[in-house]
């Protein structure tokens, strides 16, 4: 029965099925729409942001660290201390978003009430920054010292041996922080998945509060005031972020290869890697000639779809599904709302590119060490 | 300041919650350092502490056992001096009170004789300045200076006097009371000598022990070792040995080895600690290692140069200790906790293979002493022929280890070939030559086809002439099989062969002594091989048939030959002759052919060569790539393939390799270290192919060669010295030895297996097990360096003649180049620090000192002529007792040497029937008859042994007669046959008799 569950799980979790389960499943557990939000409530999703549901999820991801800690391959990716922080990035991710959601979900009611938010209504919940908030800080960060010593006592640090290069682990693991971007390097060059978005993460967060001029919901906790800025950014968080991280700790093995987290981690597994680019699709499978010597004209159809995604299809958008939106905004703020969200976008899109059609580069000029 | 009602918060609350986390803070604070402090070292420090307080207070008691009745007379005496000082106290306080009141008086006077030189010193410069520049200008106070400075020297020399005068009175002062003091310093002194070894146990324990400390040692010895205050000079610290010549390499640069390894190891170079627990136990060989006194002084060679592993590491873990075996990594992992740190590159060797270290700096030794089983290991390398296939930089193949198959065709028949070369074992039950064939991955039936058919090939190119064996002449090469395995026995074959056909009587205990037997092959089942004919002929010369073989010439003659070939065919093996005969299949030919061809080619040029190849062409093809495919060529030389380059992996630093690079596939129960990996490849060559589906081109090839468990632990240990480790160059151990000759020599001597019936640096001869007494056995070697002249030596090696006449074993006839012989004496002569190719003729002159000595070598005393030819003239006594012919001496025998051997041979040649000569002490001379028993002469000398010894030296040296003796000792033997063996206990009683003559 046990084994069962973890054969289950091992296929639930490779990339293709969890990615495109989170994908579809996320806009039913955060609904940036009103049918979203109709099914949400009609499939009792919305319970998880209640208390049983906390306890329903503790209880999901303590039974999955349990069970995995007792299986002798899950057990081994487990209990490295490189892992230690992964766990409880899980549960703190887990408890700091509930606890938000929750009491988003509480006021909501209040507002739909008539009532204002509940942070109105309580003046206890407000601090003096001095001394309260800085005594309260203070405190906070005492504690946090504690936890770090303690922590470091009972985990011995996981320092190696000096880099050898003629032996480098197999497989190579980025510190835990950088795995989400690791895992963006399988599908996209380095240039792109190493600079331009961590790039584009850190001043698309900048630009935040110029792009998303919604008053509402300031100060306190809601989420159907501002449901879709809430969607779009859980998604890139917990999905395109911490899930990569994820998978790049407990589901990548040897030669980075995929591995359920109850499957052994065999060395030998060869997975057939025969990517194409755009540029083989159209010239060699379709037209069924070679491929043109002049670098732009082989390449011309894959920089056609990059300015037809990032140029023109904001471009009708603004004309059509989102003509309100671009009008409320005006036109710089939409621009740079669709630069960041169409390259946000990017990752998944390439992410099924690759496992649906062996996708490697849409444009894909190594002389020029330019892919995309 | 905030009124309490302005904050939203209860700061009694916060305030509660604040003490709360400080204490926490606090607490987590101090357990850090506790954590951080508390050292696995510190710990066996403490402990080996505790021990060593333990053994010097057991010593301590014993010590004060041991003086327990002397010391009370001291002690008495001690008192009583102390007693009679007591009764003068007066006397001694007055004298202690002037000395006081004289040394107040001295300082004043000192002091002002002290002032008034610096006074001096100033008015001396004014003079000086004076007296050189004259008057510049203003007043000339020249003369007024001049009085001032010799009024203030006569104050000097009065201020002088007065300490003086005060020095001496303190003198007597204190002489009077060291004279009062003398007898109870005397007495105190006496008691200290005798309590000396007490005392040293006492401070040692003050030392160590707080029982024993004053109160602030004590409180010392509990601060130094408190956090931070302890990076002064704590008692508990990380001891470190730094060894400059042993670098360690970090990628890219290389440092030198700092070892922690005695942090823990405490008692490592103390005898006393033999007994005592890990890890505190002594090292146990401290002749060879560690001691400063050793070849080895751990300041120099520090642990991890032998060891290897974490030098830096300071817990058992850290320190990458290896386990022996399974069950010790078990008990590691109960007691401390044991994992492997599996990215240290050099983790430490097992016990078991400590040796592998050696290799690092004695490279080029034939023997390494004190590591047997890496001298096991590397000489089974070369007797196995693994740096055939595999280059070893630092151990070069230096010939090949199976016999040449230029002429085979002569020597065997092609169906015996093939049916050896597919399982040898079958023919030969403890033969080198390895099974590739009906090994685990390819023993299906399909590769059992293929196999034959490629077997059947290189048959084919091993003899092109398509000429066979006859056997039909052999009645003409066979003579009496007794007689021949008499021969046998004797002549010295044992020396290198066995003939044992029963596999279960082979020990299976290999090492260093026991190969020198099997150094040929075992020679078995000859008469189901080959011709008489060739046996015949190859014994009466081996090198003809084969140029290079180390094989000897035993000079036989014909009918020897015959009798030997004789019995050695008697042996036949029926089974091996029963096996079918190996059938090519002409569609495995095709496929082979077809499957060679298209790896290289594309498969439609692959198809049209195969179309165009007749049948001979695709024999032809198929042995040829075989032959590359198996290495044949690595250990045979087979003509067409002298310069095909060896198959295997190169294993120059084969020990060094990352354990990540070895391919385990898919065997699982098995350490991931090196050293298991060896061993299992070892055991069984193809195991690392299971699971696997290769095409048959790419199938592991490795042979198997049936290895001992024995074997294949030296292999391992072997493999494992193959380091990239680096040491500098004065580490070398051939840094210490003038003559590369001398490695060569050695080499030379192991190669061609002279250990084999010759006792050579204390190893070896291990004929004497087949011959029976040692002195029919070939002589032990020992002391050969500086025994005999260099130009004869090598004479008798080209052309060996009979020396010691007793003997029917025959020093062979080995066909080496010059450079090897030389090579051979020069390493006799470094054994024995005897280095010089050419020396001064040493000249007789028939003086007393002849005389004497002919009068002792004569038949009234030594009588050598007993035993010893005098040039043509027999000995007297029976052919047994025969010793070398004294004639030769002069030509053979370097004369220092002939003295040395006649004061005492057994220390040169243990077991010898030469006794020491009878030397008359001057006591004996007094006798009435003396001058008639002894001779003018021999008194002359009055008892003086060496030149006694001369005398006899210059009688021997002096003889004259025929020197080769070989052919009147031959034809005695021809005459009168050789038949010791038989008498042997009559003979032993004989010996008793001439012994009590002496």
């Amino acid at each position: 029965m046990l084994q069962t569950i973890k054969d289950i799980i091992d296929i639930l979790s490779a990339p293709t099925v969890s990615f495109t389960f989170l994908t579809v499943a996320f806009p039913f557990v955060f609904p940036p729409t009103d049918w979203f939000e109709k099914i949400h409530r009609k499939f009792g999703i919305w319970r998880l942001w209640t208390k049983p549901g906390f306890y329903g999820g503790m209880f999901a991801i303590t039974f999955f660290f349990v069970v995995g800690y007792f299986d002798p391959n899950f057990h081994v990716t487990l209990t490295k201390a490189d892992n230690f922080p992964i766990i409880l990035m899980i549960y703190s991710m887990f408890i700091t978003i509930w606890w938000s959601m929750y009491q988003a979900y509480l006021n909501d009611e209040r507002l739909e009430n008539g009532l204002k938010p509940n942070e109105y209504n309580d003046p206890d919940d407000k601090v003096l920054v001095w001394p309260d908030l800085v005594y309260i800080e203070f405190i906070a960060l005492i504690l946090f010292m504690v936890f770090l010593i303690v922590w470091s006592i009972l985990v011995a640090a996981p320092l190696e041996e000096p880099a050898n290069p003629a032996a480098t682990p197999n497989p190579s693991k980025a510190p835990w922080y950088f795995l989400g971007l690791q895992e963006m390097l399988v599908y996209f060059d380095p240039w792109i998945a190493g600079i331009v978005f961590p790039m584009f993460i850190i001043i698309g967060m900048m630009a935040i509060p110029y792009m998303d001029i919604n008053k509402k919901g300031d100060g306190y906790y809601s989420f159907k005031e501002r449901r879709i800025g809430m969607f779009i950014f859980m998604y890139g968080w917990l999905v395109l972020w911490l899930f990569l991280i994820v998978i790049g700790t407990f589901f990548r093995g040897p030669n980075w290869n995929f591995f359920g987290p109850f499957e052994y981690w065999d060395a030998h597994k060869v997975v057939p890697l025969n990517n194409v680019n755009l540029s083989e699709y159209i010239w060699v499978k379709t037209l069924g000639t070679g491929l043109p010597a002049n670098i732009l004209i082989r390449e011309g159809i894959g920089f056609l779809v990059l300015v037809a995604y990032m140029g023109i299809l904001p471009i009708l958008l603004a004309k059509s599904w989102l003509k309100n939106y671009f009008q409320e905004i005006g036109p710089v703020r939409y621009t740079f709302i669709m630069l960041f969200g169409l390259s946000m976008l990017a990752l998944p899109i390439k992410m099924y590119m690759r496992w649906l059609f062996n996708l490697k580069y849409i444009i894909a000029i190594p002389e020029w060490f330019f892919n995309i | 300041m905030f009124k309490n009602d302005e904050r939203y918060w209860n700061i009694h609350q916060l305030n509660k919650w604040f003490a709360i986390s400080s204490i926490l803070f606090m607490a987590s604070f101090v357990w850090m350092f506790f954590d951080d402090n508390d050292d696995e070292y510190k710990v066996y420090q403490r402990n080996f502490r505790q021990l060593e307080i333990q053994m010097a207070e057991a010593e301590l008691a014993e010590e004060l056992e041991a003086v327990k009745i002397e010391r009370v007379s001291y002690e008495e005496k001690a008192q009583d001096a102390q007693n009679i000082l007591d009764s003068k106290t007066h006397l001694a306080d007055s004298l202690e009170s002037r000395l006081v009141t004289l040394k107040g008086i001295f300082y004043k006077h000192n002091m002002d004789y002290q002032g008034q030189k610096s006074q001096i010193d100033a008015l001396k410069y004014l003079v000086e300045k004076d007296n050189t520049h004259g008057v510049t200008h203003g007043d000339d106070h020249s003369v007024e200076n001049r009085q001032t400075f010799e009024n203030a020297n006569i104050l000097l020399h009065d201020y002088k006097l007065k300490k003086e005068a005060t020095e001496t009175d303190i003198d007597e002062t204190e002489l009077l009371i060291k004279e009062m003091n003398r007898a109870v310093k005397a007495s105190t002194e006496d008691l200290n000598q005798v309590l000396a070894d007490v005392q040293l146990v006492q401070n040692k324990l003050e030392k160590i022990d707080r029982k024993h400390m004053s109160f602030m040692n004590k409180v010392g010895d509990l601060v130094r070792d408190l956090p931070i205050l302890d990076f002064m000079n704590p008692y508990y610290k990380v001891k470190q040995i730094v060894v400059p010549d042993i670098k360690y390499n970090v990628n890219f640069t290389q440092v030198p080895s700092v070892d922690r390894c005695t942090s823990c190891h405490l008692g490592i170079t103390n005898p006393d600690f033999v007994d005592a627990a890990q890890p505190y136990r002594t090292h146990p060989n401290l002749d060879t290692f560690l001691s400063s006194a050793s070849p080895h002084p751990m300041s120099d060679f520090g642990c991890t140069g032998c060891h290897s592993g974490r030098a830096r590491g300071t817990s058992f873990v850290s320190a990458v200790h290896m386990p022996n075996s399974e069950e010790e990594k078990v008990r590691w992992e109960k007691e401390y906790d044991w994992e492997q740190m599996h990215h240290w590159l050099q983790p430490m060797l097992p016990t078991n293979y400590t040796e592998a270290s050696c290799f690092k700096c004695h490279q080029k030794e034939a023997y390494i002493n004190d590591a047997d089983q890496l001298t096991l290991g590397l000489s089974l390398i070369e007797k196995s022929g693994c740096n055939g296939c595999h280059l070893i930089q630092r151990y070069q193949e230096r010939r090949k280890a199976g016999p040449d198959l230029a002429k085979v065709s002569e020597k065997l028949d092609k169906n015996w070939t093939a049916k050896w070369i597919k399982a040898p074992r079958s023919f030969r039950h403890n033969t080198r030559m390895p099974h590739f064939f009906g090994q685990d991955n390819n023993s299906s039936p399909e590769m059992t086809k293929r196999n034959d058919t490629e077997i059947i090939a290189m048959v084919e190119y091993l003899f092109p002439d398509g000429k066979e064996v006859s056997t039909k002449n052999d009645h003409l090469f066979m003579g009496d099989a007794v007689n021949g395995e008499d021969l046998f026995n004797a002549l010295g074959c044992r020396g290198c062969h066995i003939v044992e056909p029963d596999e279960k009587m082979i020990s299976e205990d290999i090492s260093i002594e026991s190969i020198l037997k099997d150094h040929g092959p075992n020679l078995i089942g000859l008469g189901s091989k080959g011709s008489a004919e060739w046996v015949y002929n190859w014994i009466k010369n081996p090198s003809e048939y084969w140029p290079g073989t180390r094989m000897p010439d035993l000079r036989l003659s014909d009918q020897e030959a015959k009798d030997i070939t004789a019995y050695l065919r008697s042996f036949t093996n029926p089974d091996f002759e029963a096996m079918e005969n190996i059938e090519l299949d002409k569609n495995q030919l095709d496929k082979i052919a077809f499957g060679w061809l298209s790896k290289m080619n594309t498969e439609a040029f692959a198809k049209s060569s195969l179309a165009n190849m007749s049948h001979d062409e695709k024999i032809d093809y198929v042995a040829d790539k075989s032959f590359r495919y198996y290495g044949c060529f690595g250990c045979h030389n087979i003509p067409g393939y002298e310069d095909a380059k060896p198959i295997g992996t190169e294993l120059t630093f084969e020990g060094s390799k990352p354990v990540d690079k070895l391919d385990f596939g898919y065997i699982h129960d098995i350490e991931h270290v090196n050293h298991a990996w060896f061993k299992r490849k070892l055991e069984n060559p193809r195991i690392f192919d299971y699971g696997k589906e290769s095409p048959a081109e790419d199938k592991l090839r490795m042979p198997n060669f049936g290895f001992s468990d024995i074997e294949v632990e030296a292999l391992v240990t072997a493999i494992l010295s193959f380091s990239e480790k680096e040491v500098s160059t004065k580490m070398l151990a051939d840094q210490y030895v003038s003559d590369e000759l001398v490695y060569e020599g050695r080499k030379l001597i192991k190669e061609f297996n002279c250990q084999g019936c010759h006792i050579i640096d204390d190893f070896g001869g291990q004929i004497v097990d087949v011959i029976g007494p040692p002195d029919l056995s070939p002589p032990n070697l020992n002391t050969q360096g500086r025994k005999t002249q260099p130009s004869w030596l090598f004479k008798f090696f080209n052309s060996p003649t009979t020396i010691r006449p007793n003997l029917q074993v025959r020093m062979p006839s080995f066909n080496m180049t010059d450079d090897q012989w030389n090579s051979i004496i020069r390493s006799f002569q470094y054994s024995d620090n005897q280095l010089l190719a050419y020396e001064t003729d040493h000249s007789v002159s028939i003086d007393a000192k002849y005389k004497a000595g002919e009068k002792l070598a004569s038949a009234d005393f030594g009588a050598c002529n007993n035993c010893h030819f005098y040039g043509a003239t027999f000995p007297i006594q029976g052919a047994q007792a025969w010793a070398p012919n004294l004639a030769m001496a002069k030509d053979r025998l370097r004369a220092d040497w002939i003295v040395d051997w006649l004061n005492d041979p057994m220390v040169i040649m243990p077991g010898t029937k030469m006794p020491a000569p009878f030397l008359p002490t001057p006591d004996l001379f007094e006798d009435d008859y003396a001058a008639d028993i002894y001779g003018k002469h021999l008194i002359a000398l009055d008892g003086d042994t060496t030149a006694m010894l001369e005398g006899i030296r210059d009688f021997i040296w002096d003889m004259k007669g025929q020197k080769d003796i070989s052919g009147i000792v031959k034809n005695y033997f021809n005459e009168n046959g050789y038949k010791f063996g038989e008498e042997e206990s009559d003979d032993d009683e004989d010996e008793w008799d001439d012994e009590d003559e002496w």
